[in-house]
């Protein structure tokens, strides 16, 4: 690893005596966080690991209009027009015939669909729950931790009692529980039904995904609390709401940004086990249902399975690199 | 027979079938081919006067283990009681080896035709003029695993326990023993109804069958275990029996974990003197169900191993690909199942007869099976891969069966939107008016692929298309219950059929009858239900012909259901495994008869 040049030049002890003054401000001048991001501009892991989920991002944003730019869709085709009917695999591009600039990365087997605009739209299922998710179980779990741990007695014993409650339930059992349920209830609403399972998912990994964030926030608010800023800022008279906001929570980005970007992979990683398991998204591109019809392909078209498989290794590696990153970033007592 | 036991969810999925029944009898034999064709009468032949012990198998050896994979989601029978046998695999397994009935089938070693044959009666029983009353003469001789004679009470108490639906409700009896014999529909079998049925009475060694409509296939129905010998001493209670039977036939149960595994050693009681049809080469055979479905593909298709003496009963249709391709072809066998698969217009829905036709025209027959990892002309066909075979409700093999490839619009039956639009517009509807909708089952990816290009198919030839998706599970939940929410919305159900023997009788009566519980879509006309039961009062050598021409005529004037392809299933086998033959008589399974290790 590269050594910051301001780090260098202050550990050495020999700066030039004329850039004391300079060296001092600059110092100075800086937040915490301020340090953190320029220690990661610096960290070559986390900026590729960036560089790598923005693409991602990208990809997933204007899904449309790279499908376009590819002239490839994800609606379905008669199959008879791109497959082999007798052996089931395609007529153009692999595994048997050379590379076909329609299809950049092939068609499926058995249906014929275009596996590109499959795989770009799947990463926008992929990173949209995600985000959603992670979003929605950050509030719940640092709204719930910031309260159990400020006001302590009783809340805090119920807050931490439903924690510990929820952290009880298997999630892949609620998952199977829930998808026929809703199945059952608004199978003849089509639409509705796909919406709803995309949601319900949503709300399946938030429901099961937010006592990590509030066990840990707990813990530092309980900490926080009895700092002398806290303290000071109670005897004036401060509203609670305030101090939890404006005292505490900014003394919990650190914590909270890492949690999220640990959170991202876990989410994603999630959706597309559920989705292998058939009780994933419905009515949308994913990259695990495209792994669930793909394993059967292995030994004859082994591509077919490569494509989904990598995306999610390479975003879910990326993210969890850059958490871990982030987190070195955050962390003052981190030396390098 | 339940067809979800003998055939992969795949299939199943593609022609929204998924259970329903079948069964034993029929018989289709064309090795190295693989391809389906139309030889009438096949397994129609009847030998009364054949004797065991039943003729060498050519090069034939005796020892060796043999084992059998049923991939998921083939679970394997639930219990072994004979009163509960009607699925694909359980039937093949039981009447093959475990248990002997009235009757049986033989394969003819040189034409490789299935004749019925008798099994533990002395000839294949002998009805009065108007089929009402038969008499079978149960053989001397015969034996339980245990040494203890086989008699003609037992057979009768065996026989009286089928009419226990309640005990047995998977069994066949619902739809044979208690609609057929006299006073059956009251009698529950001996359990709750007691032993005293006059319907089937003993004398000696001779059994008598009452029954309360003429029923000319009782011979056929013989065939099924439900039809034998249970011990009426000591019998247990049925739940009991059926995880421990005795058994007769020429192997017994070593160890029986349900829906798991099954083993089976020699009966040193069976004699071979006295069965013309079974052998007994094999030390023992070990069948697992719900095995992993491409592991069992690998394992069969491994040179090395335990591969050599593996069976694997439906072969994934990649894994038939791949061994195609690396020159294994000599490992599998595409046999014919006596199952046809069929989209089912709701009768009062649908109402005109060029909008069930243009809907035959509009659906994608090889897309929608490629989409759900089918094989055109490999593991489905019809009419559009071969014309010689059709679009008839009855399976290939049946008899009386004549091809139905109509000209409709002067174009014969395929996937043409033009000839669908043109026929909605003869009905008085513009494209984009009518509107079709049916279920599909969601719950795997081939079932949804399918559903895609049959809405996109429906789509182009002038329907509005909604599909409903189910994971529920079998969607004969939604075909068979009027209550279902989806059956409700619906107006396109489906079914898919297997006959129990080679009669029609066991088939049109089934999808065309008033209150059929199968007749998913409710066709309805007096006209055709009188013929039935006409059909089935005339002499024995005209009833095949009749339900053939009643079948042509069902399908050119009412055209009440779409041919979604005929199936066929793929086995894979070791190289060491000798005697290997599919046999049509339950559905498509190994003839477990004749099976030796090379």
């Amino acid at each position: 690893m590269t050594l910051p040049v301001v780090e260098v030049l202050s550990s050495d002890g020999s700066p030039p005596p004329e850039s004391d003054e300079p060296t001092k401000r600059s110092i100075a001048g800086r937040s915490p966080l301020r340090i953190a991001f320029d220690r990661l501009k610096r960290d070559p892991v986390a900026v590729t690991c960036f560089v790598i989920v923005l693409l991602f991002v990208l990809i997933a944003i204007f899904a449309g209009p790279l499908c376009a730019l590819f002239g490839v869709s994800p609606e379905p085709v008669l199959a008879s027009t791109r497959i082999d009917l007798v052996t089931g695999l395609p007529k153009i591009g692999p595994p048997n015939h050379g590379f076909d600039p329609n299809h950049p990365f092939g068609v499926a087997p058995a249906t014929g669909v275009d596996n590109l605009a499959v795989w770009i739209y799947g990463a926008r299922t992929s990173l949209y729950l995600a985000t959603v998710a992670t979003l929605l179980s950050t509030i719940i779990g640092v709204g719930l931790g910031l309260l159990a741990g400020f006001l302590g007695g009783k809340v805090d014993t119920v807050i931490s009692f439903v924690t510990d409650l929820f952290l009880t339930f298997p999630f892949i059992l609620g998952a199977l529980a829930v998808a026929p349920i809703l199945a059952d209830r608004f199978g003849t609403n089509i639409e509705l039904w796909q919406q709803l399972t995309f949601y319900s998912l949503i709300a399946i990994l938030v429901f099961f995904g937010w006592m990590g964030m509030a066990r840990l926030i707990r813990g530092e608010v309980l900490s926080l609390r009895e700092r002398e800023f806290v303290k000071a800022a109670r005897v004036m008279g401060v509203p609670t709401h305030r101090i939890l906001l404006r005292e505490i929570l900014p003394n919990l980005v650190a914590p909270i940004v890492v949690s999220i970007s640990l959170g991202l992979p876990a989410f994603v990683a999630a959706e597309a086990g559920l989705s292998y398991l058939g009780i994933g998204v419905v009515g949308r591109e994913s990259w695990g249902q495209t792994i669930d019809a793909a394993t059967k392909y292995w030994e004859t078209y082994p591509l077919y399975l490569w494509q989904p498989v990598i995306g999610i290794t390479v975003l879910v590696v990326a993210l969890n690199l850059l958490g871990d990153a982030i987190r070195d970033a955050l962390d003052p007592k981190t030396r390098r | 027979m339940n067809r979800k036991k003998g055939v992969g969810i795949l299939a199943a999925a593609a022609l929204f079938a998924l259970a329903a029944c079948g069964g034993g009898g029929g018989s289709n034999k064309e090795e190295g081919s693989g391809g389906f064709t139309e030889d009438a009468r096949q397994g129609v032949d009847k030998d009364p006067t054949a004797q065991g012990p039943a003729p060498e198998v050519e090069g034939a050896k005796s020892g060796g283990e043999i084992n059998v994979l049923a991939p998921d989601p083939d679970a394997g029978p639930n219990d072994l009681d004979p009163a509960s046998q009607w699925s694909v695999t359980g039937n093949a397994i039981v009447q093959s080896l475990l248990f002997r009935s009235l009757t049986q089938f033989r394969q003819d070693p040189d034409t490789g035709d299935f004749v019925l044959v008798p099994d533990l009666a002395t000839d294949l029983g002998t009805p009065n003029d108007d089929f009402t009353e038969w008499k079978f003469t149960i053989k001397d001789g015969i034996k339980w695993e245990n040494g203890d004679p086989v008699t003609a009470e037992d057979v009768a108490y065996g026989m009286k326990r089928s009419f226990d639906s309640e005990n047995f409700p998977t069994g066949p009896g619902s739809a044979y023993s208690n609609p057929y014999f006299k006073g059956g529909a009251k009698y529950k079998g001996p359990y709750s109804s007691g032993e005293n049925f006059p319907a089937i009475t003993v004398d000696g060694s001779t059994l008598t069958l009452k029954m309360s409509t003429p029923f000319p296939e009782m011979d056929y129905y013989g065939t099924f275990p439900a039809m034998g010998p249970v011990p009426v001493k000591g019998d247990t209670a049925p739940p009991d029996y059926g995880l421990h039977p005795l058994a007769t036939g020429p192997y017994k149960v070593d160890k029986y974990v349900p829906n798991k595994s099954l083993t089976l050693v020699k009966n040193d009681q069976w004699d071979p003197a006295t069965d013309p049809a079974r052998h007994q080469y094999v030390d023992q055979y070990n069948f697992t169900f719900d095995a992993d479905p491409s592991v069992s593909d690998k394992t069969v298709l491994s040179t090395a191993g335990e591969g050599d003496t593996t069976i694997v009963t439906s072969m994934l249709a990649q894994s038939y690909t791949k061994a195609q391709q690396d020159g294994l072809s000599d490992h599998t066998l595409v046999g014919p199942q006596p199952c046809t698969g069929l989209s089912y217009p709701v009768y009062d829905k649908i109402k005109e007869l060029e909008v069930r036709q243009a809907l035959a025209f509009a659906y994608p027959y090889e897309d929608a099976w490629s989409a759900a990892g089918e094989l055109a002309g490999v593991t489905l066909a019809n009419g559009v891969t071969d014309p010689s075979l059709g679009f008839g409700v009855l399976p290939p093999g049946m008899a009386g069966r004549q091809v139905f490839n109509p000209t409709i619009e002067g174009q014969t039956i395929h996937y043409d939107p033009e000839t669908a639009k043109k026929l909605l517009a003869k009905a008085g509807y513009e494209p984009g008016e009518y509107e079709v909708s049916w279920a599909y089952d969601a719950s795997t990816p081939e079932g949804k692929a399918a559903a895609e290009q049959t809405k996109l198919a429906y789509e182009k030839a002038g329907f509005k298309a909604t599909a409903y998706p189910y994971t529920g599970g079998s969607l004969y939940d939604i075909w068979t219950d009027p209550d279902n929410p989806i059956h409700k919305k619906i107006n396109i159900m489906g079914v898919a059929w297997c006959q129990d023997w080679p009669s029609a009788a066991t088939f049109l009566p089934v999808m065309f009858g008033k209150g059929s519980p199968y007749n998913t879509g409710g066709f309805d006309e007096p006209s055709v239900d009188k013929r039935m039961d006409e059909i089935k009062t005339l002499p024995l050598d005209e009833q095949a012909d009749a339900w053939g021409d009643l079948e042509q005529e069902i399908m050119t004037k009412y055209y009440p259901v779409i041919n979604r392809g005929y199936y066929q299933t793929i086995f894979g086998f070791g190289s060491k495994i000798g005697g290997f033959d599919n046999d049509t008589t339950v559905g498509g399974a190994p003839t477990y008869r004749t099976l030796f290790v090379k």
